[in-house]
């Protein structure tokens, strides 16, 4: 029997401007430095930033969750460790640094072992052929803090829960018992499974930041400053702004019917080119798959970004494209009415 | 194992993923219907206040070992006990109606001691100290010899449940083979 799921008091939640994330990883790498460099989550990446058109991480995840396309459950799968996510690689470093150079035996360094994939394993490949339609763009995900967690609904013995006061969702370890029905379930393959305390590992969104106002470890250190962070409920912030009023940040995959409170705003693109060279008109990414992956409401918000980008191009104001600018940082973040994020 | 002890061959059934909470279970196992493990062989000794009950069953494929995996799961029988006289067997329990069960796992060499009241609600703990397993994988069965020591509830209504976990079909959870009702040990 479905589990009835609280509605929390207040949500937080992420948007990021595609057309901003520059695939530099910082991301990533902080948020692994904070939570899970430990043997068991070691391949683990709560936060990864993937290239797109790809396979993604871990690999093909968009067909193995446990959602149809309709919305429907369906039987997910457990990724392999070494097929779909890609074991941690240990690297040859002894034997590098001991080489023996007057002898002229040169030891590479490279992995141990033969790795068949990893996160990044098609980084930058992408679609399309050069030059004339040639196209890829990063893509950073994390766990949606789904409104409907399909993690949530899988877990037997209800260890994942919804923050009353944020809506984060978080996986209390001590209840858990390792049976991997969430991992199965989640269609965005965010959840993870720690194989060597046997228990589910999540995004936290770094909560105890989140607790003292400051925005989550992957968005502070991103050089890009394409993510923004806040409530939905707050009509001064930046995601209400993005997600409510422009409506030009949308989720991934909403046919999969769990209300993600993750946002992105869609990558633009130049134009393809024709046999000669010459621009067509059409964009180098396909709107076809961009609506494979955020449904129908990628044509407007493309739309709208288009028309605001055209109004500051003619000198006019435009609070989206200063939004998105981000001149100021302090206001990609805005946490709490009384406790803002202070650079 | 046992050299003195008889055996009798248990059927085991599914239990039914319907039963489970949540709304994915129910849903994504829908087809699987079938046990695993479709029966199991059960001897039981009784010396005093001790139990001596030692497991037989098929598993062409066994699952000794998970560790540095993220998609295994391991081979796993229990034997479950009522703790009041209506403590039902299928949903492991009820709210007042405790069941307690002996559960060993191929990939660790302890018992775990488990207690449930309805089903999500089981909690392990370590099992008393005299307790132990003996396990072997021979010939394509497992042979599980369980010595337990003075355990109340067992001695009191000398009725059990059985499930396996068959690691290779994913058993894991809710999602194992299980005696259709408890079995009465003498």
């Amino acid at each position: 029997m479905k589990y009835e799921i609280a509605k929390p008091d207040r949500q937080v939640a992420m948007v990021m401007d595609l057309n901003k994330c520059l695939g530099c990883h910082t991301c990533s790498v902080a948020c692994k430095k904070m939570w899970n460099s430990d043997a068991g989550t070691d391949y683990s990446y709560w936060n990864n930033v993937e290239t797109l058109p790809g396979k993604g991480f871990p690999k093909h995840w968009q067909e193995i969750g446990g959602r149809t396309d309709e919305g429907e459950i369906k039987r997910g799968k457990v990724p392999n460790l070494d097929s779909e996510y890609g074991r941690a690689w240990e690297f040859n470093h002894k034997s590098v640094i001991a080489t023996d150079a007057a002898s002229g035996d040169k030891e590479w360094l490279k992995p141990k072992g033969n790795p068949k994939w990893g996160p990044n394993w098609d980084e930058d490949e992408g679609a399309g052929n050069y030059p004339q339609d040639n196209h890829y763009f990063y893509m950073p995900r994390l766990c949606n803090h789904c409104t409907e967690p399909a993690c949530l609904d899988a877990c037997p013995r209800q260890s994942i829960y919804k923050r009353k006061e944020d809506g984060i969702v978080l996986v209390d370890q001590d209840k858990c018992h390792g049976y991997r029905f969430c991992v199965e379930a989640c269609p965005y393959k965010k959840m993870y499974y720690d194989y060597q305390r046997q228990v589910a590992a999540k995004c936290i969104f770094c909560m105890p930041r989140i607790e003292e106002g400051v925005a989550p470890a992957c968005a502070r250190q991103c050089p890009g400053r394409l993510r923004f962070v806040g409530f939905r409920d707050d009509p001064s912030g930046p995601i209400w702004k993005l997600v409510e009023k422009h409506k030009v940040a949308i989720p991934l995959h909403p046919q999969f019917g769990l209300g993600p409170n993750v946002f992105y705003v869609p990558p633009m693109s130049p134009e393809q080119l024709d046999a000669q060279g010459r621009p067509t008109g059409e964009p180098r990414i396909p709107l076809a798959y961009l609506e494979s992956l955020f449904g129908p409401d990628v044509k407007r918000a493309l739309s709208t970004l288009e028309t605001e980008r055209n109004k500051r191009k003619r000198g006019e104001a435009s609070e989206l494209m200063d939004i998105l600018i981000a001149y100021n940082w302090n206001d990609n973040f805005k946490l709490d009415a009384t406790a803002r994020e202070v650079i | 194992m046992a050299g003195d002890m008889s055996f009798e061959t248990l059927a085991l059934i599914g239990a039914p993923p319907a039963m489970q909470p949540g709304g994915y279970i129910p849903e994504a196992y829908k087809a699987r219907q079938q046990a695993g493990t479709p029966a199991v062989d059960l001897g039981a000794k009784q010396q005093g206040d001790d139990w001596v009950i030692e497991l037989r069953w098929d598993c062409p494929n066994p699952v000794k070992t998970v560790t540095g995996e993220t998609d295994l799961f391991t081979d796993a029988a229990a034997i479950m006990v009522p703790g009041t006289t209506s403590a039902p067997w299928l949903t492991m329990g009820a709210p007042d109606h405790p069941v307690e069960a002996a559960l060993w796992r191929a990939d660790q060499n302890k018992l775990l001691h488990m207690r449930a009241e309805g089903l999500g609600t089981m909690h392990r703990s370590e099992p008393p100290a005299p307790w132990s397993t003996r396990s072997a994988w021979e010939n394509g069965r497992w042979h599980l010899q369980y010595t337990l020591v003075n355990w109340s509830p067992l001695n009191q209504f000398q009725r059990i449940g059985v499930a396996i976990w068959r690691g290779e079909n994913q058993d894991r959870g809710g999602l194992k083979s299980v005696t259709d009702g408890w079995i009465t040990v003498k």
